[in-house]
């Protein structure tokens, strides 16, 4: 996929660009800002981060094959699942529905791909679109949670207020379930309405980078967005719904935190 | 099972409820009875525990020992859904779950028609209220009186009123005592929580007066005991 010989900056012209973070430090420094050291130490990490990650892809694209990639896989989602989980304060076992709602968007999605032949069976694009999919499916799994426990906080007396004339927690919870799950997929469906428009979003971008006709390109990131759409809409949707479960008890009572 | 009438008159029997939440006791051994076809006050200052007594009678509270009985089958063997269809409740402040007031009525039971929900409106004397109207932009004691037709709406055989008054002025108050009042004299059993003897005492028949969560006196309003705040 794509030429290799494209113009990807030498080790020498990384080193070139760190100029770039000297300025930035020398800013810091005339300005009092106080974040020359901060500035320092975030460039470094970002050197090491990257370089880790470089080494490790290499190793997996050469000899660990798909099992490999997979494995990888699942180790963002699980890392994902702590991340959106720990957004939901009062939502019991927040991490768990996290991990569920991220983790079947991400297999349903990457399966779809995978079975229609959209996307080749390479551990070099599983990886890297397998990412893009966990990291929406974790915004949206943490925004969806984080609203539920928000619309729980201000509107029990309403809920309890349906679950006293009879109405099932699922129907007592409808409302506030669906304003949760629409706020969480807002900037999903923002960022698909003006994709192109503000900014050229990664895959795109990257291809390009790499020498690829932008008629060639656009036809990846149309891909991309759609499959983060739909990942997006799975991860808020069962992300929430497992959060309503777990927010009501056997007698349809709203648990208390 | 849910319609079976035990040998007692009761309507609820309480047999020994406690009631802890945080290691702070809410509820300390509450054994007594409510009668059907009365107005049964539940008095106290706040923090007596009454509100979650009354909380319990439709299960939105479990106690954490002891167990109430509904028309003598525990309250746990009855479905918690039907039960709540025939335990209505109106609180404090009702908030309006609808933006129009026919919708609010209708919100326990879809299938009502426009007659039935004139009917309740009428009983809660909103007759005059347009029925596209939103709920929210009504006032305080027309919003209660909402809620209870709402409540009534679902058919309950006993309605659970949580200070229903105490939000508002002393004309929407005496507004809302007006429509209890009648429901009452038409035979609806009717328990009702207050820190305020006096007003309690002017709608029901029958007092429970709770001190820091345990039962100090019950018996007529106008002889009970109730050094309470109000």
């Amino acid at each position: 996929m794509g030429s290799t010989t494209a113009n990807i900056p030498s080790w020498f012209g990384v080193a070139a660009s760190a100029s770039l973070v000297l300025i930035a430090v020398a800013i810091s420094w005339r300005e009092r800002l106080g974040l020359g050291r901060e500035v320092a130490i975030a460039a470094g990490r970002a050197f090491v981060q990257l370089a880790a990650v470089g080494a490790l892809l290499l190793i997996v694209f050469e000899r660990g094959g798909l099992p490999a990639a997979f494995g990888w896989l699942g180790l963002m989602v699980v890392t994902a699942g702590f991340v959106a989980g720990g957004r939901a304060s009062g939502i019991p076992q927040a991490r768990t529905h996290a991990w569920w709602g991220i983790g079947v968007a991400v297999a349903a999605t990457m399966g779809l791909l995978l079975v229609l032949g959209v996307i080749d069976a390479t551990p070099r694009v599983v990886i890297p679109v397998g990412g893009m999919v966990v990291s929406t499916a974790m915004v949206t799994s943490g925004l969806a949670l984080q609203r539920t426990a928000d619309v729980v906080r201000d509107q029990r007396a309403s809920i309890e207020a349906r679950l006293a004339l009879g109405l099932s927690s699922r129907d007592a919870f409808l409302q506030p379930y669906r304003t949760a799950v629409r706020t969480a997929l807002v900037p999903s469906v923002d960022t698909t309405k003006v994709v192109g428009l503000i900014s050229l979003p990664g895959a795109m971008t990257g291809l390009i980078l790499a020498g690829v006709d932008p008629w060639d390109a656009i036809r990846y990131q149309i891909v991309v967005m759609y499959m983060l759409l739909g990942a997006a809409f799975m991860s808020a949707v069962l992300s929430a719904r497992l959060a309503q479960r777990s927010l009501f008890d056997d007698a349809e009572r709203l648990v208390r935190w | 099972m849910p319609h079976t009438v035990g040998p007692a008159p009761e309507l609820f029997t309480l047999d020994a409820v406690s009631f802890v939440v945080h290691d702070r006791v809410v509820l300390d051994d509450v054994s007594d009875h409510i009668h059907e076809g009365h107005a049964t006050a539940i008095v106290g200052a706040s923090g007596s525990g009454k509100t979650t007594l009354l909380r319990m009678l439709n299960r939105l509270e479990e106690p954490t020992s002891g167990v109430i009985l509904f028309r003598g089958v525990p309250l746990p063997e009855l479905d918690v859904r039907e039960l709540r269809r025939r335990v209505g409740m109106v609180s404090q402040r009702s908030t309006m779950l609808t933006g129009r007031v026919d919708d609010e009525v209708r919100v326990g039971r879809e299938e009502l028609t426009d007659g039935d929900v004139d009917g309740l409106l009428e009983q809660v004397a909103l007759g005059h209220i347009e029925r596209e109207r939103a709920p929210a932009d009504l006032s305080g004691g027309e919003q209660q009186r909402l809620a209870l037709a709402r409540a009534l709406a679902v058919g309950p055989e006993v309605l659970l009123l949580d200070e229903p008054t105490s939000a508002l002025d002393q004309t929407a108050a005496a507004s809302v005592d007006a429509v209890v009042g009648r429901l009452v004299d038409a035979g609806l059993s009717v328990v009702l929580v207050s820190h305020d003897l006096r007003r309690a005492a002017a709608l029901t028949d029958d007092a429970l007066v709770l001190d820091h969560g345990r039962l100090v006196d019950r018996g007529d309003p106008s002889d009970v005991t109730y050094l309470g705040g109000g």
